[in-house]
């Protein structure tokens, strides 16, 4: 009875908690994206608008001058260096990463578990644990303000969580599947290769794009090991041209923004894959 | 054909091939692993190890000579260096609220973008953003926001006629430390969130429907069915965002390189300064080994977690 008495009333009450819910949940997104919104807003105002109006109000007039004049004014040298940095340190990374990994889950040996508790330390490293001994090292080495030296370097502390994702991956390959192949007379190198990387393409894919996003990110290595400006990655070219041109807000946030754009389209295209690596890491 | 093929093959792994089978798979074994553990060994693990050593010592960087001074480096910066203590209290502070505020903020998300609604989607991209950013753009951006006089959070303030809260967030010496720990929130939430989804995940739907049948409302089902399952997701949460706070550097490097008067300095920027501009090597990596330590502290349940599934 009361079911049937209450229905119009209740039908109209979940339409307006539905309503609630979206203002609060829309109101919520716009204060958490209004850093990002200030930053297209003061990217695309020219330096007059900005002065007179501050960074959030309807531009004028939309300047993409801004962007090529940041692009010609250094920032196309640094994104390069930060895709060559990138392009090379996540394939090399990941083909070490796995092969180790798949050593440790279907090779065994008595040593798996304490060789992967050796690899985990480097997890909780700081860095700054390792940076004078690094500083002499790659003195030694020439390898100071270089890309190949600063590509080592991420390759070598990428081990501990390339390895975690992907021997979390390989656990899951049943060791049944690898017995047969073995059986078969496959080699190691045929299993790996031919059986177990392409059944780890979804962690293989996952692990890209979390290794991509972090090292197109990373700042204290390139801040250490870089020196000259023609040699510096994104974050650390954008803090300096920061530190040198800290009045001209306009070119900055594009410079910023174009910096951010290539992690914006990983992340628009690839994002399950961000959850999927993630929880690969933990589980 | 086939079959006999493989049968003759079974037969192969015995006692009388098992000698040069093993020494094979050694080779193998190597193969495999040697890149991964030679280069994580040479650019992770030995610095590590020479950075404690490197502490016992006075030395400038530069000269042939170091002076072997044993504990006194830890000893000049418990008693004597005010920076350090200042580091020490900035990141216990970065801690205490890297602990409570990105993690419940995180679940929070979670457990109201966990439901499926229209455009649910949308918005978990939307909180999750911030965190694909690198902490030095992050920097940058909250910057602008806390600019004095164009600045987005003063105009703001202006506008809604707290004129009195405006302020040079950045540049007053006792507080400034705060509003880099809240751009880092900014993007510190999106790991928590996305663990915490995933973790959501796991829990069946059939517990929250009996625990609805019983009559439990909302809060109680968080309380004592939602929370209770996530305990091994919030460990992981808290372990990692405490392995992180300490790691923080970057953000603080972009948006006040440790001043006004050092009062932002973490243990890691006065690591950098101290070494790099001062020449202090010593110093520099005995404060490196105690960020170290208070690292492992926070990551033994962590690594403890890692390690038991085998």
């Amino acid at each position: 009875m009361s079911q049937a008495l209450s229905k119009p009333a209740h039908f109209h009450r979940k339409w307006t908690k539905g309503a609630l819910f979206y203002a609060a949940l829309l109101l919520a997104a716009l204060i958490w994206f209004t850093p990002v919104i200030t930053l297209i807003l003061t990217a695309v105002k020219d330096a007059g608008d900005f002065a007179v109006n501050g960074a959030f109000s309807v531009p004028k007039s939309i300047r993409w001058a801004n962007f090529s004049e940041a692009w010609e004014t250094g920032v196309k040298n640094y994104f390069w260096n930060s895709v060559i940095v990138t392009g090379c340190k996540v394939p090399i990374g990941i083909i070490l990463e796995s092969m180790a990994a798949f050593a440790l889950t279907h090779m065994e040996f008595k040593w798996a578990d304490r060789v992967f508790a050796y690899i985990l330390i480097g997890l909780i490293v700081p860095i700054q644990m390792t940076l004078v001994p690094l500083t002499l090292l790659m003195n030694a080495l020439n390898l100071i303000d270089t890309l190949t030296g600063l590509i080592i370097l991420y390759i070598g502390f990428g081990i501990p969580f390339g390895v975690l994702v992907m021997r979390g991956f390989f656990r899951t390959v049943p060791t049944a599947i690898i017995e047969a192949a073995r059986i078969d007379g496959a080699s190691y190198f045929r299993i790996f290769f031919r059986i177990a990387l392409p059944l780890a393409m979804p962690a293989v894919v996952s692990l890209c794009i979390l290794d991509g996003v972090a090292t197109w990110n990373e700042f204290i290595l390139a801040q250490i090991f870089l020196r000259s400006d023609s040699n510096r990655t994104l974050p650390l070219g954008l803090v300096e041209f920061y530190t040198q041109f800290s009045t001209q807000y306009d070119q900055l946030a594009a410079a910023v923004l174009i910096s951010v754009i290539p992690v914006v389209l990983v992340f628009v295209f690839f994002q399950r894959y961000f959850v999927r690596g993630m929880s690969g890491a933990v589980k | 054909m086939s079959t006999s093929a493989k049968s003759s093959k079974t037969a192969l792994p015995t006692s009388a091939s098992s000698k040069a089978s093993r020494g094979s798979r050694l080779y193998l074994l190597c193969v495999f692993l040697a890149p991964a553990l030679l280069i994580y060994s040479v650019v992770v693990v030995y610095p590590m190890v020479d950075s404690a050593y490197l502490s016992l010592f006075r030395w400038d960087g530069i000269s042939p000579t170091k002076l072997f001074v044993g504990l006194q480096n830890y000893l000049i910066l418990f008693t004597q260096n005010d920076v350090f203590w200042i580091g020490l209290k900035n990141n216990a502070i970065w801690l205490v609220i890297a602990l409570l505020l990105p993690t419940s903020i995180g679940l929070g998300f979670a457990l109201v973008l966990n439901t499926r609604f229209r455009g649910s989607h949308l918005f978990r991209s939307i909180f999750y953003f911030p965190a694909v950013l690198s902490l030095a753009v992050v920097g940058l951006i909250w910057t602008w926001l806390y600019e004095p006089d164009l600045g987005l959070l003063n105009q703001v303030l202006g506008a809604l006629g707290l004129k009195a809260l405006e302020r040079n967030w950045l540049a007053d010496p006792g507080t400034a430390i705060y509003p880099v720990i809240v751009a880092a929130t900014w993007n510190g939430v999106g790991l928590p969130m996305l663990l915490y989804l995933a973790g959501l995940q796991t829990i069946p739907v059939e517990l929250h429907e009996a625990a609805k049948v019983e009559g439990a409302g909302p809060i109680r089902r968080f309380l004592y069915v939602t929370f209770p399952l996530l305990r091994e997701t919030t460990l992981i949460v808290l372990a990692i965002t405490a392995i992180n706070a300490l790691k923080a550097y970057d953000i603080v490097y972009a948006m006040t390189n440790g001043g006004p008067a050092n009062q932002t300095q973490l243990l890691s920027t006065w690591m950098y300064f101290l070494t790099y501009n001062y020449n202090q090597v010593g110093l520099g990596t005995a404060i490196a080994v105690i960020l170290f330590s208070l690292t492992i502290i926070f990551a033994i349940p962590y690594m403890r977690f890692m390690t038991r599934k085998t």
